[in-house]
């Protein structure tokens, strides 16, 4: 008898063991003091979204016409983090393979982390602001960096501050594109048709493969890349960790999500403010709306 | 002894009275006027849109630096986006040849037409921003801790769902803008490397952005994503009661 009203009370999982008790003593009431400031909320953003659509109209340009392209064209700006990655990958990397992962990613975040650690508070652990600082820093100026670097930026930095030319025997490092087209790669790995010396379909009686793989090509594609947004975090992560800067699952989540928030607002900020016609790096200035 | 005999109720008492506790009133207001804690606390609990809250609330969660209000104010510009939505249904037809025009007509000649549209427009970046906002909150407050896991997968739906819901508008004005965000944006979709192409197709009914396009990108903008955007968002609010209301620390 006691012992089946033991596991009556014995909570089912961990879900409803999660959940906290209420403290009445520190409650009030919705009606009136939440209710108010819902609607003074509600009120303000009405007035100023009111006063804003008196002031600026919505954008409406020319009838579309599908046979003259406007330059740049681009996406709506909050896609434009993935439109300035499509100018640095694969676009199946940039334009599916990432966001699907990012959703991914942040779906999981509560069962990686899955501590009760500052819980229910701003800020609450120990190192929870440090390494909110340390994440978002190392994730904006990183990407701005690697940005410019594959925009040649440094080239033009070493040519202004030493006026001489960029040594050839550097070609290579003068952005990612360049590890392909200034290597000399034999021949023999920039086509390797995977139809006619690995899968012979048609042995089979299937439609034959006309895959032909270019080595360079797919370094600088996709396996740069995907090193880079894979090994670059995990690197931050292992050196913050050694400096004591993360120690706790909270402090990794932390880390991580605001390099990646931060990542994710320098490719916005990139992709619509410094990307003008063709989609070239540029001072902010310096971007006119497309011509048509 | 003197027996203290209640003063008469002035003329205002039983006017006030009158009203707030007469049957028109409390036809519509069962509780009552809500001015005592119990009339407030049923208020609540009996008002259809009032009952998503719990009657009362952890005081730290009525600060407004707690939550900035950033979910409601989601909430509120998705109330606002249907209701312009709504109207600028009323004048816009989704085909090629009058979407254009009548977009035109909304901003020109049809009365308050430009502030339907505007608003419609700025609401939606507000609200792609404020979900944004949302999130960073809910993050760093710690407040997608179990047994709330759910309820963020949820929140996470609902920003995909927020960002569809943008895009899918974007092309409805049928102008040079419209057109080639929907182009570049689609083009990405169709790089996939399993069924990209494919599932190109199938968003834009063709291999061109066209009339087929703007016909679905409509039909999703009005009725397909919202209806799903509603039921997720009934979700989310049903589980932030039955989580117990808001984190709060341990
Ligand atoms: C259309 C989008 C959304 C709407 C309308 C919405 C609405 C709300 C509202 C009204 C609250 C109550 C507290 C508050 O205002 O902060 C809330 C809480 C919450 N939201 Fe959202 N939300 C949306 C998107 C998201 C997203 C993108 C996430 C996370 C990825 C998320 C995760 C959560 C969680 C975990 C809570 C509980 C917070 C707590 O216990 O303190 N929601 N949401």
């Amino acid at each position: 008898m006691a012992s089946g009203s033991e596991s009556l009370q014995k909570p089912i999982s961990k879900a409803v063991q999660g959940r906290q008790a209420r403290r009445r003593e520190e409650e009030l009431l919705v009606w009136p003091d939440l209710v108010f400031i819902e609607f003074i909320s509600a009120l303000l953003f009405m007035l100023t979204l009111t006063i804003l659509s008196i002031l600026i109209n919505a954008p409406l340009q020319d009838r579309a016409n599908p046979s003259h392209t406007p330059n740049p064209s681009k996406a709506p700006w909050y896609f434009l983090n993935l439109q300035e990655l499509l100018l640095h990958m694969h676009p199946a990397i940039a334009g599916v393979l990432v966001p699907t992962i990012a959703v991914g990613a942040l779906m999981a975040i509560p069962y990686l982390d899955n501590t009760r650690e500052g819980e229910g508070k701003w800020w609450a652990s120990p190192r929870a602001k440090i390494n909110a600082k340390v994440g978002a820093f190392v994730g904006f100026f990183g990407t701005l960096l690697l940005i410019l670097f594959n925009e040649s930026k440094h080239v033009w930095l070493f040519e202004k501050a030493t006026t001489l030319q960029w040594p050839s025997a550097l070609n290579w490092l003068k952005n990612t594109r360049a590890i392909q087209t200034e290597i000399p790669w034999p021949e023999s790995i920039r086509s390797i048709s995977i139809g006619e010396k690995l899968f012979k379909t048609e042995l089979l009686g299937l439609p034959p493969i006309n895959l032909v793989l270019d080595i360079p090509k797919l370094l600088v594609e996709q396996i740069i890349p995907m090193t880079t947004m894979i090994g670059l975090p995990i690197i931050l992560a292992v050196v913050a960790g050694k400096m004591n800067i993360a120690q706790t699952k909270r402090d990794y989540a932390i880390l991580i999500f605001s390099a990646f928030m931060a990542t994710w607002l320098m490719l916005t900020i990139s992709g619509t403010a410094l990307r003008g016609a063709g989609m070239e790096l540029m001072w902010p200035w310096n971007v006119k709306p497309p011509v048509t | 002894m003197t027996i203290e005999k209640p003063a008469k109720p002035s003329l205002e008492e039983r006017i006030y009275n009158y009203v707030m506790n007469g049957r028109v009133v409390k036809s519509i207001i069962r509780s009552g006027y809500p001015n005592t804690p119990r009339n407030q606390m049923l208020m609540v609990a009996t008002n259809v849109f009032l009952h998503l809250h719990p009657t009362r609330i952890n005081r730290t969660h009525v600060k407004i630096t707690h939550t900035f209000c950033l979910g409601g104010l989601s909430f509120f510009m998705f109330l606002g986006l249907t209701i312009t939505g709504v109207l600028l249904m009323f004048y816009y037809v989704p085909s090629v040849e009058r979407a254009y025009e009548d977009m035109q007509a909304i901003q020109s000649t049809v009365r308050f037409g430009f502030l339907m549209r505007n608003l419609h427009r700025w609401m939606a970046h507000s609200m792609v921003l404020l979900v944004f906002m949302h999130m960073m909150r809910v993050f760093y407050t710690g407040s997608y801790k179990p047994p709330r896991e759910f309820n963020w997968v949820v929140g996470v739906l609902l920003l995909v769902l927020t960002l569809l819901l943008s895009f899918t508008g974007y092309l409805l004005p049928w102008d040079e803008l419209a057109f080639w965000a929907i182009t570049v944006g689609t083009q990405m979709v169709g790089s996939a490397p399993l069924f990209g192409e494919a599932n190109r197709f199938i968003l834009i009914g063709g291999y061109e952005v066209g009339a087929n396009a703007l016909i679905r990108f409509y039909t999703l903008h009005v009725i397909g994503l919202p209806l799903i955007t509603t039921v997720f968002m009934a979700v989310h609010f049903w589980r932030i009661r039955r989580d117990g209301g808001l984190a709060k620390p341990l």
